[in-house]
């Protein structure tokens, strides 16, 4: 065997092409090729190549019937591909090992690898990360894992939050409330209906916001919770106007337990002209009477 | 005792007993049907209580009785400032059988009856007291209502045990200002102390089914490697079994034997 990469990949390559000469592809061996021509690749700092020789020896064991193995050359690739800026290539390498580890039946490294994917497109290719993280919960809540998928939400919405699309981000949370519910981790999901509702206060949209209070309160678990107290004493503090009652619940240690973005909106809150609420909610009332 | 003791003595005796007095009574009534008179002398009679209730005040030793009595003087005095105007409207009118002269002298003698019951001090004067000031409630407040006029510090003397309750009472203030403060940090320590204690909780929750799936994994692990240990254990007894060790020897033995032959 020679130390050369290329000398190897080539070799590799030849054992792999059907021939007149050869009738069946030696996986085996090629696949080791290419293992070992990758790691002299890397060595030497060339990362396309190594890239391209990973790439093939992930086929070379799927071909060997180990999707296992497969599957961790397929995410080295992609941390290559992340390496190099290649993001397309990212998205597909790991998704491509998400399926493969999907067919060794582990959701958790599938979710991860996807999970993986989304972090390293999340500042490039927002939307295309989102849709990641969204597989990711999914397959995780097909699993029955869904403690894990918290923080896969929370990363979601995030990425909406720095979207500035507040009523996506709300939605994502209230998902979050849901995956919680069914593995009864009460605290995570009052914190998660509090910072919906907040969402919803920040895009100036009360009557959302009072809307979801309402079918939170549903939640026997949010009602008993400190988080509810505040949501109500936010909720009145905006019907009134009241803007100091509106800034001491956003400094209270309850709003301070919440993700940090969720802490920056809240210490934003009230946005615009909070009499303008106000008065909105009063003209319904004079139409009310009027009727 | 001297005269002028028993002069006094006299003095306050035939005032106690005035009413005894039946030349004075008559004198009084002389004037009975004349209605300022009557009032006049009503007033001026209960004047004369509050006064000598102040005097009594003065003399007293027991704080609540002092007070009460202070109270008392008060309300009195302020029914007579009451009474006032009524005496000065009846002393305009003209009474038959009354000169004008003595009209223009009721005037007179009405306003000076007022400046003499305006002038009843209300307070009592400063007792050397014998008790020590209790440990006082904070937060007690009094509402100084009782007249309406003359609330301020003209109607409050201070004592020298009032002063030690007001100094008393600002400290405790200080104390409890500070004590809330404390609670306040406390608070917020507990509520991040719940928060992370909540936390912890639920990811101890998610732990404990991969801790499980570990524990079974480990477990298989450790059986598969106790049964390749005793397979192995019995392949290397079987290779330095002592009959194979045997056999070894006596074959070498043979080799040499030939070999020395070879070379002989």
């Amino acid at each position: 065997m020679s130390s050369d990469p290329d000398k190897m990949m080539s070799k590799a390559d030849k054992m792999t092409k059907l021939t007149l000469t050869r009738w069946s592809a030696d996986w085996r061996g090629a696949t080791e090729l290419y293992e070992q021509a990758a790691n002299g690749f890397r060595a030497s700092n060339k990362y396309e190549k190594a890239k391209v020789a990973l790439e093939k020896a992930s086929k070379g064991q799927e071909m060997q019937a180990s999707p296992w193995d497969a599957a961790k050359h397929m995410e080295s690739a992609a941390a290559l591909a992340q390496k190099l800026s290649i993001w397309n290539e990212v998205a597909d390498f790991y998704r491509k090992a998400s399926e493969l580890y999907v067919e060794c039946g582990r959701a958790q490294p599938a979710s991860d690898a996807l999970g993986k994917a989304a972090r390293a497109l999340e500042d490039v290719k927002p939307d295309d990360a989102i849709q990641l993280y969204t597989d990711a919960c999914e397959i995780l809540e097909e699993d029955g894992r869904d403690q894990m998928a918290f923080d896969l939400y929370r990363a979601c919405a995030n990425v909406y939050i720095k979207l500035e699309k507040f009523t996506d981000a709300a939605t994502f949370f209230l998902r979050l409330g849901v995956a919680a519910d069914k593995c009864d981790a009460t605290n995570s999901q009052c914190k998660a209906y509090l910072s919906a509702i907040i969402l919803y206060l920040y895009a100036h949209d009360l009557q959302q916001a009072e809307k979801c209070y309402n079918d939170c309160s549903q939640i026997d678990a949010f009602l008993k919770s400190d988080q509810s107290r505040s949501a109500s004493r936010l909720l009145t503090a905006y019907n009134e106007g009241d803007i100091e009652e509106i800034k001491k619940v956003a400094s209270s240690s309850t709003v301070s337990n919440l993700d940090h973005m969720i802490i920056k909106l809240a210490r934003k809150l009230p946005t615009g002209d909070v009499t303008t609420i106000q008065m909105n909610t009063n003209d319904d009332l004079d139409e009310d009477d009027l009727t | 005792m001297g005269v002028v003791d028993l002069i006094t003595r006299v003095d306050s005796i035939c005032k106690k007993y005035e009413k005894y007095d039946i030349d004075k009574q008559r004198e009084a009534n002389v004037s009975g049907d004349d209605a300022f008179s009557r009032l006049y002398s009503a007033v001026e009679s209960a004047l004369e209580t509050v006064l000598q209730k102040t005097e009594d005040l003065s003399s007293e030793t027991n704080k609540a009785k002092a007070v009460a009595m202070n109270a008392e003087i008060r309300r009195t005095k302020a029914r007579l400032l009451e009474g006032i105007p009524k005496l000065q409207r009846l002393a305009l009118k003209k009474v038959k059988g009354l000169s004008k002269e003595e009209l223009d002298v009721r005037n007179d003698l009405v306003l000076s009856l007022s400046d003499k019951i305006e002038a009843i001090p209300e307070t009592s004067a400063p007792v050397v007291g014998g008790w020590e000031a209790s440990t006082s409630y904070s937060n007690i407040r009094f509402d100084t209502n009782v007249s309406n006029h003359r609330i301020g510090s003209e109607y409050f003397e201070p004592t020298r045990e009032s002063d030690q309750f007001k100094q008393e009472y600002e400290m405790k203030r200080i104390k409890q200002a500070c004590q809330d403060q404390g609670l306040d940090y406390i608070a917020e320590g507990l509520d991040t102390l719940k928060n992370m204690a909540q936390d912890i909780n639920e990811e101890l929750d998610r732990q404990e089914p991969l801790m499980d799936e570990i524990d079974t994994k480990i477990d298989k692990a450790a059986t598969d490697l106790k049964s390749t240990n005793v397979r192995l254990k019995d392949t290397v007894t079987k290779l330095r079994s002592s009959r194979n060790f045997c056999i070894d020897i006596i074959l070498l033995c043979i080799l040499l034997g030939i070999a020395a032959f070879i070379y002989k």
